[in-house]
């Protein structure tokens, strides 16, 4: 056992570890963060993805310890101005959410590229959620969410 | 698992500290993405691990008049993002973007992909290519090592236990000298490759063949040099008769080495496409400036 | 008319839950006083097996292990009751459910799993559908291992292939495919009153209630099934996967049990699209028209029935494609094997049979020389249509133009000179 402080979506928690704990555990079983998900532990399927420290990471495949000193953000850590994310707004309108298991993992690949990529290609897009696995979808509702998304961050209108 | 201790270091002596005192019993942990995965599955059982991704020594990329100087616990990303790389050097870039997906070359470090010697591990075929040389430290000791030798068999290298691999480094390439990679997964995310090569190419005035280096991956039991084609190439005229017969002589090789496996008929005639793929790359690198 | 839903888009009702991570599938469920499952699976595809569990039983943290024994009425199965809820004397597939283990930690429960003792006394196993289908071939089940054959007779395909001018043969063979939604299952099962309630992400509460009451011999208002976010399906979670095990072991502990698959646990618990074997001859005139075909397709479905007699049902009745042919014979079956088992996938059936029509229509064409839209076109079905099954199609078959249309938007013309 071990107490480590994690700061998660701005947030400082002080917590109890088990020294094999992964960080996804103890974001769901400890932090009750339960929007980030398991769906393969081995980093295949990004169902896990959080950002650390501005970039995607997959919290299946680091360690509990490993987060202390990090900013982590999680899907409970994203909102918009007034509510909803303008990538979680696109993604509604566009039908990027089916079963959405992939969904909050999705958003946040989207949103470490588009935070350093705010104009990106179809292709860039494609390349930026290639680590995250969608079995609804086709992946093709969820570039257009995240290329309406990019419009609506530069203040663009979209056709609609 | 039964881990029973956890350290977040800063410093490559206080890591050599507990290096020392847990020996075997305490495994380097940088990106995760191989261990943590071994560690569930029983393969690995230490009773402690030491976070070394946050030491700012091994996070730094170097170049001095001479060499790259790559610190262990760089990641994919990082290299993907390193301007001075992008040109002499963009078959390395390249290999480093092939790697698992956005989330795995955040995390993942090129000191664990040589260390955990994957027959499949992305960095390493350029490497060797480029005959890289890895800087091993323990306290008070430090030494460095021919990557070729350092990676001795699948999964394993020379590297003791209390022993940390600080930094890769290898010569910059001049003008005449060039690297080309290729690689051929499943397909283009999350791929762990069927055949990975990087090519070296040193080339006399006169376009013979003056050094060359070839390297595979996933072609065995670990990333190895085809030193038979390699002196097969040498002094040849560089066109495109000698690709031509150095595919086929890679095949060969291929054939004779993969001997029972169920992938050898796929991939002895698939290596020739991988190998004059990442042999027209290293050519056309040969004719690019710049003196890295 | 003005509609309201019709050609507007829609947002989804669960969108905003999903889009936040909100929604709550069985995993993030956490109750007090939780204990945790774990099961233990088959490592072996045919075998009489023996369980020892007095030393899993010691290890601390232990609450109660799970095992046939423990079950009132050990069957379950959407069309025959031929899963066990704990195998009782043999394994029939690898990932067959051997034992419930509770315990207070998830670390626990592995562990006891991993010192149960399994002896297993291992039988020849079946693993081709083909060889399962003769005599003498090793029984998965106690009776044969065919376990349905349809017929479709239409005219007499016999007497017409002598009458075709051309005639092709093909044998064609798909292969098993894992549903991988997204989400492992998982469950929670706790007491409301005297009630047992299991929260579970599937596609059939109704029936799930059914098969729990069943299986534990309790009234069905006795069980209730609260359906959660369901992280994808696409047909396999219709079968049951840990229900009963949860509400068993609630019924046997009194507390709150949770359970959550790995995606390899997930792997080895739910169905597989049938993989088909299908050997196919189909015969038309000079003139382009098809007039005879005939059929025999051959599904593995595994350890257990699941749905396979209405998949290859289905895969009969669409045996055709969708083509008029007069004359039409067609067997399907369905054959018990050791491999994993097989049920609902998304198309039911529908989906293998193409790979050999379609085929079969190309070679056709080929031999006729007559493009392969032309064929089509001069052969599929219409308004006014009669199906291989005897089915007029009365309205709305779109096909001829949906066929023209893709063949305009893929430049079918331009890249068939282009091949020529």
């Amino acid at each position: 056992m071990k107490r480590i402080q994690l700061k998660v979506n701005g947030k400082v928690y002080e917590v109890d570890i088990e020294e094999d704990m992964r960080l996804l555990d103890v974001l769901r079983d400890k932090l009750h963060l339960t929007g980030t998900k398991e769906g393969c532990g081995e980093g295949e399927c990004g169902a896990c993805t959080i950002i650390m420290d501005e970039t995607t990471v997959n919290a299946c495949m680091v360690m509990a310890f490993q987060g202390e000193g990090k900013e982590i953000i999680t899907i409970e850590g994203v909102k918009g101005d007034h509510d909803l994310h303008p990538i979680q707004r696109a993604f509604l309108e566009e039908g990027a959410v089916q079963c959405g298991f992939c969904t909050p993992g999705m958003v946040l690949s989207a949103k470490a590229l588009l935070d350093q990529n705010p104009s990106p290609t179809r292709k860039e897009i494609r390349e930026g959620i290639s680590g995250n696995l969608c079995r609804c979808t086709g992946y093709n509702q969820i570039v257009n969410a995240i290329e309406k998304a990019s419009q609506y961050l530069r203040g663009e209108e979209t056709k609609e | 698992m039964e881990i029973k201790e956890v350290f977040q270091t800063k410093e490559i002596k206080k890591t050599l500290e507990i290096l020392e005192y847990y020996q075997h019993q305490c495994k380097i942990i940088a990106g995760g993405t191989d261990l943590i995965i071994q560690l569930r599955e029983g393969k690995e059982k230490p009773i402690a691990l030491v976070d070394i991704s946050n030491i700012e020594e091994l996070k730094e990329v170097k170049e001095t008049a001479e060499w790259i100087e790559i610190g262990s616990a760089v990641t994919f990303t990082q290299i993907i993002g390193i301007s001075y790389l992008q040109n002499k050097l963009a078959a390395l870039v390249e290999a480093a973007a092939s790697v698992g997906s956005p989330q795995i070359r955040n995390a993942a470090t090129i000191g664990g992909n040589i260390c955990n010697a994957s027959p499949a591990a992305d960095c390493i075929p350029p490497l060797l290519a480029l005959d890289a040389i890895v800087v091993l430290q323990r306290k008070n000791i430090i030494r460095e090592m021919h990557l070729e030798d350092f990676i001795t068999d699948k999964g394993k290298a020379a590297l003791e236990a209390d022993e940390l691999l600080t930094k890769i480094k290898f010569k910059k390439l001049q003008i005449n000298q060039g690297l080309g990679f290729s690689k051929l997964g499943f397909r283009k995310a999350l791929a762990i490759s069927k055949i990975s090569t990087a090519v070296y190419i040193d080339r006399e005035q006169n376009n013979r063949c003056k050094e060359i280096r070839i390297a595979n991956g996933a072609l065995g039991r670990c990333g190895l040099r085809e030193k038979k084609v390699e002196e097969y190439l040498l002094e040849k005229t560089l066109d495109k008769t000698t690709i031509h017969q150095g595919g086929i002589k890679l095949k060969e090789e291929i054939e004779k080495r993969l001997h029972g496996r169920s992938t050898v008929a796929f991939k002895k005639e698939a290596v020739i496409g991988v190998f004059q793929k990442a042999f027209k790359k290293a050519l056309e690198c040969c004719d690019t400036e710049g003196s890295i | 008319m003005k509609l309201e839903i019709v050609g507007e888009n829609v947002i989804r009702v669960d969108g905003l839950a999903k889009v936040t991570g909100k929604a709550t599938y069985p995993q993030d469920l956490y109750v007090d006083d939780m204990v945790f499952g774990k099961t233990l699976r088959s490592k072996k595809p045919h075998a009489f097996v023996k369980l020892d569990i007095s030393k899993a039983e010691e290890i601390s943290g232990v609450i109660k292990i799970l095992t046939y024994q423990d079950v009132p009425n050990n069957h379950h199965g959407v069309l025959f009751k031929d899963h066990q809820v704990f195998c009782s004397k043999k394994v029939r597939s690898i990932g067959d459910s051997l034992a419930f283990v509770i315990a207070t930690s998830e670390k626990a429960a592995e562990k006891a799993v991993a010192a149960i003792e399994v002896t297993y006394e291992e039988i020849e196993g079946v693993f081709d559908p083909i060889e399962a289908m003769k005599e003498k071939a090793p029984k998965v089940h106690d009776d044969g291992n065919i376990l349905y054959h349809y017929k479709l007779r239409k005219g007499d395909a016999e007497n017409a292939f002598e009458k075709c001018d051309v005639v092709v043969e093909g044998e064609y063979k798909t292969s098993m495919v894992d549903h991988a939604f997204l989400q492992p299952e998982a469950g929670l099962a706790y007491k409301e009153g005297d009630t047992i309630v299991v929260c579970a992400a599937t596609q059939y509460p109704h029936f799930d209630q059914l098969e729990i009451a069943e299986a534990l011999q309790l009234p069905l208002e006795k069980i209730k099934v609260i359906n959660t976010a369901v992280g994808g399906a696409f047909g396999g979670r219709e079968d049951i996967t840990m229900q009963i095990h949860l509400a068993l072991a609630v019924k046997v502990t009194g507390k709150p049990v949770k359970t959550v698959y790995s995606r390899q646990e997930s792997f080895e618990a739910h169905s597989k699209r049938h993989p088909m074997i299908m050997y196919y001859k189909t015969g038309a005139d000079n003139n382009g028209k098809l007039m005879a075909m005939e059929a025999k397709i051959i599904g593995d479905t595994g350890a257990y029935a699941s749905w396979a007699i209405n998949v290859l049902r289905k895969a009969g009745v669409h045996a055709t494609g969708p083509y008029e042919i007069s004359n039409v014979k067609v067997d399907s079956y369905a054959v018990y094997t050791n491999n994993p088992f097989a049920g609902a996938m998304r198309g039911f059936g529908a989906v293998q049979v193409p790979i050999g029509h379609e085929q079969q229509m190309d070679m056709l064409a080929e031999k006729l020389e007559i493009d392969p839209i032309t064929f089509r076109l001069m052969n599929c079905f219409k308004v006014g249509s009669r199906t291989a099954t005897g089915q007029v199609l009365e309205e709305s078959i779109p096909l001829q133009k949906c066929i023209e249309e893709v063949a305009k938007a893929m430049d079918f013309e331009q890249k068939l000179e282009g091949a020529v």
